[in-house]
């Protein structure tokens, strides 16, 4: 079964495409990334998922069914522009935003203690929102987003502004769903974090799709003809080689994509004596380079500077 | 449905708990009294100040008369204008210099100057520093013109006592006709048509621009897209407006109850203030209640939801204003046109201007305070009103739906109507 079916959908806005022709398909129990620059239609497509914003044309079906307002209970939603009401008081707000989720006031009540406990903000339940750190409001909007036991989660770009305690929590919470048989749908353009926990992604860039499936079997496609260098000194010599393809140079570190023949075997005798090495990996190429491969060098600024 | 009763339920608790609507619910009746007591406790109260005035009698025939009748009393029995007489001497004008002097000097309140044919018509004059104190220049003025026109009469051999019962004014009593009988109106109609008027006109600025903050705060906080992923924005729009319309409600049942118990146990003190004027207050007929409840909930559909359209479109109350201006041009009108329409309630420009929606619920609700207009006008601008308000949620609802996930600069009318038409 599919969480999620999104066919053929389109959005305009003026005349301007947000998303085009974009087709997915995600099944049920798995990590799903969707991917993008900045602007790429992102958030339109999750919006649309979520039945905020209609679509112009195409169709998308969510737990097997067609999208509706009742199917909006089995969702968990974290938007990407994240607020909660600042002058209501914890408890109140978690009772309100249950309460439209349709859960009922009593077993509202439970999960509510339930959840505060777990993210030690039982002793804030009385406290005006605003009161609270933005870390503690970071874990409150976690907790609005899961508290109804969606089957579905879909979270815009959760990682951002995130410091290092919510963002393990946040994984945990992630990967917990996961094991239970839920089904997580996150942006983001942050590829180390889909890397990780990622099983399919789709990439998509201006409105439309680029790249779509299971992360391991695309890395596979790019084949294992990328080396990734740790190094020490100067090392611009390397791009000189006839078998590079393309180079990501971070100082210490280096991505080489080789060309399609060569063997990367070959290419460390002829670094040895000339820099430090402290490691030389051949592997598939990281997501990174991939994106910035099929996004294209227009965009490659913006996304690395992320 | 029962997501909107979820949202009604927030949006009375978050709004009945500020400090805000407390203060205002105490506040209004206390304010409005004030607006009308105030004035006239003033009244009551001020005993006032004994002035002096001099006056230079050329005539030398008046000041003695004048003096006289010019007996107005203090609240503590003095007698309020002491007049100091100045012989007229050859040089009139160094004389009025001097005068003016002490006018300016503070020693006399003012001077008055009686020409020599003030009994042929000659024009007497009043000096002072400040010249709008018109209850004193009513006094002075009325004093002076018996004194005369008593003069005129005896030289001519009548007896002014006889004259002035032949020319006593003929009384006229404004009475009311109501299907109970005849009611004296001495201003009473007048009166509590202009406060309710004035109520409703209040709580339709005041409960709009709450709809309108509390729109602006869900976008401005980011809460929108969370309650969003819960529910469809016209359950939003829906759940606001009722509940912050019951709080409307409410604050008027608080309001009904202050003024039943004020005057119930309290009958001793309110006609006190009211019978210093010279009318009583007549009994409100409970359809105008009624009739208010009306106009009221209608007039308040409507303008929350042009209120809520605004605040979808803007970021912060500050850009909101220009956007305000057409709504609240709708609302200040029908009160600048109050005077006219009491005046003729029944003409044809009243009965037009009060079936345009906009206009209706303030001046409806005029109409039937002053008088109840045909069942037709009434049901004919009822059903208007309602076919609007449908009308006016199906199109702000599509503008809000969009508004209210667009960040930036507010949208301009051509950007509004294509948002009515996206899908």
């Amino acid at each position: 079964m599919n969480a999620l079916e999104i066919e053929g959908i389109s959005k305009k806005f003026g005349d301007f495409y947000a998303v085009k022709k974009l087709s997915f398909e995600i099944p049920q129990g798995i990590i799903y990334g969707l991917l993008g620059p900045n602007g790429a239609g992102k958030t339109t497509t999750i919006r649309m998922a979520m039945n905020i914003i209609i679509p112009d044309e195409g169709s998308i079906r969510i737990l097997n069914q067609r999208m509706d307002e009742a199917m909006k209970e089995r969702i968990g939603y974290l938007p990407e522009d994240r607020g909660l009401y600042p002058k209501m008081k914890v408890g109140e707000l978690l009772l309100f935003l249950t309460e439209i989720k349709g859960l009922k006031k009593m077993k509202a009540r439970g999960e509510i203690d339930f959840w505060l406990k777990r993210f030690d903000l039982s002793d804030w339940k009385n406290k005006k929102v605003e009161e609270l750190s933005r870390g503690m409001q970071q874990k409150l909007q976690f907790i609005v987003t899961v508290i109804h036991k969606p089957e579905l989660i879909i979270l815009d770009e959760p990682f951002a502004g995130l410091d290092p305690v919510n963002t393990k929590l946040l994984k945990d919470i992630m990967l917990e769903m996961k094991q239970v048989g839920g089904t997580i749908i996150f942006s983001t353009h942050r590829m180390e974090q889909v890397e990780m926990i990622c099983d399919n992604i789709c990439l998509i860039n201006k409105a439309e799709r680029v790249l779509e499936g299971n992360l391991s079997q695309i890395k596979k496609q790019y084949g294992k003809n990328t080396v990734i260098l740790d190094y020490e000194g100067e090392a611009d010599f390397i791009q000189d080689f006839p078998e590079v393809e393309k180079i990501d140079d971070y100082g210490k570190f280096m991505e080489i994509r080789l060309k399609e023949q060569a063997d990367p075997k070959t290419l460390l005798p002829k670094l040895v004596g000339k820099i430090g090495i402290n490691k030389f990996e051949i592997r598939e190429p990281t997501l990174n380079a991939i994106f910035i491969d099929k996004v294209g060098e227009t965009n490659e600024k913006d996304t690395v500077s992320h | 449905m029962r997501k909107i009763l979820s949202v009604i339920k927030r949006e009375y608790i978050q709004i009945v708990r500020t400090k805000g609507f407390i203060i205002g619910t105490i506040l209004g009746p206390v304010l409005m009294a004030a607006l009308i007591g105030i004035p006239i406790l003033a009244q009551v109260i001020s005993v006032g100040e004994q002035e002096t005035i001099g006056v230079v009698d050329i005539s030398r025939e008046v000041f003695a008369d004048f003096e006289k009748k010019l007996d107005h009393k203090l609240k503590d029995g003095r007698r309020q204008y002491i007049l100091k007489e100045y012989k007229p001497s050859a040089d009139i004008t160094a004389l009025r210099e001097k005068l003016r002097n002490e006018v300016l000097d503070k020693s006399l309140a003012a001077y008055i100057f009686i020409p020599k044919d003030i009994a042929e018509g000659g024009e007497a004059e009043y000096v002072s520093e400040h010249v709008t104190d018109f209850e004193e220049l009513k006094d002075i003025h009325g004093s002076l013109n018996y004194v005369v026109i008593e003069k005129r009469l005896r030289k001519e051999g009548l007896d002014p006592q006889k004259i002035g019962q032949y020319i006593q004014p003929v009384r006229l009593t404004s009475v009311k006709a109501t299907k109970k009988g005849e009611e004296r109106d001495t201003g009473g109609t007048f009166i509590y048509s202009y406060v309710l008027v004035l109520i409703l006109y209040i709580t339709l600025f005041f409960y709009g621009a709450i709809i309108m903050r509390g729109v602006i705060e869900e976008k401005s906080s980011r809460v929108i897209e969370v309650i969003l992923s819960s529910l469809k924005p016209f359950q939003l729009m829906v759940g606001k407006i009722l509940g912050i319309g019951a709080v409307g409600l409410t604050q008027y049942t608080i309001w009904a109850l202050f003024g039943i118990v004020a005057f119930k146990y309290n009958k001793s003190l309110l006609p006190g203030f009211l019978q210093g004027g010279d009318f009583s207050l007549p009994s409100i007929p409970v359809y105008i209640f009624i009739y208010f409840v009306i106009f009221f909930i209608l007039g308040y559909f409507l303008y929350a939801t042009l209120y809520a359209a605004v605040g979808s479109m803007v970021n912060s109350e500050k850009e909101a204003q220009q956007l305000l201006f057409p709504i609240s041009m709708f609302l200040i009108i029908p009160m600048l046109l109050m005077i006219f329409i009491m005046r003729s309630p029944n003409s044809t420009f009243a009965v037009v201007l009060s079936m345009i929606p906009f206009f209706a619920p303030i001046l409806m609700l005029l109409r039937v305070c002053v008088l109840l207009p045909p069942v037709v006008q009434l049901g004919g601008s009822i059903i208007i009103l309602v076919l609007t308000i449908i009308l006016m949620i199906w199109i702000v609802a599509k503008i809000y739906r969009v508004g209210i996930l667009m960040y930036g600069k507010p949208p301009k009318l051509r950007e509004i109507v294509k948002w009515i038409g996206y899908k």
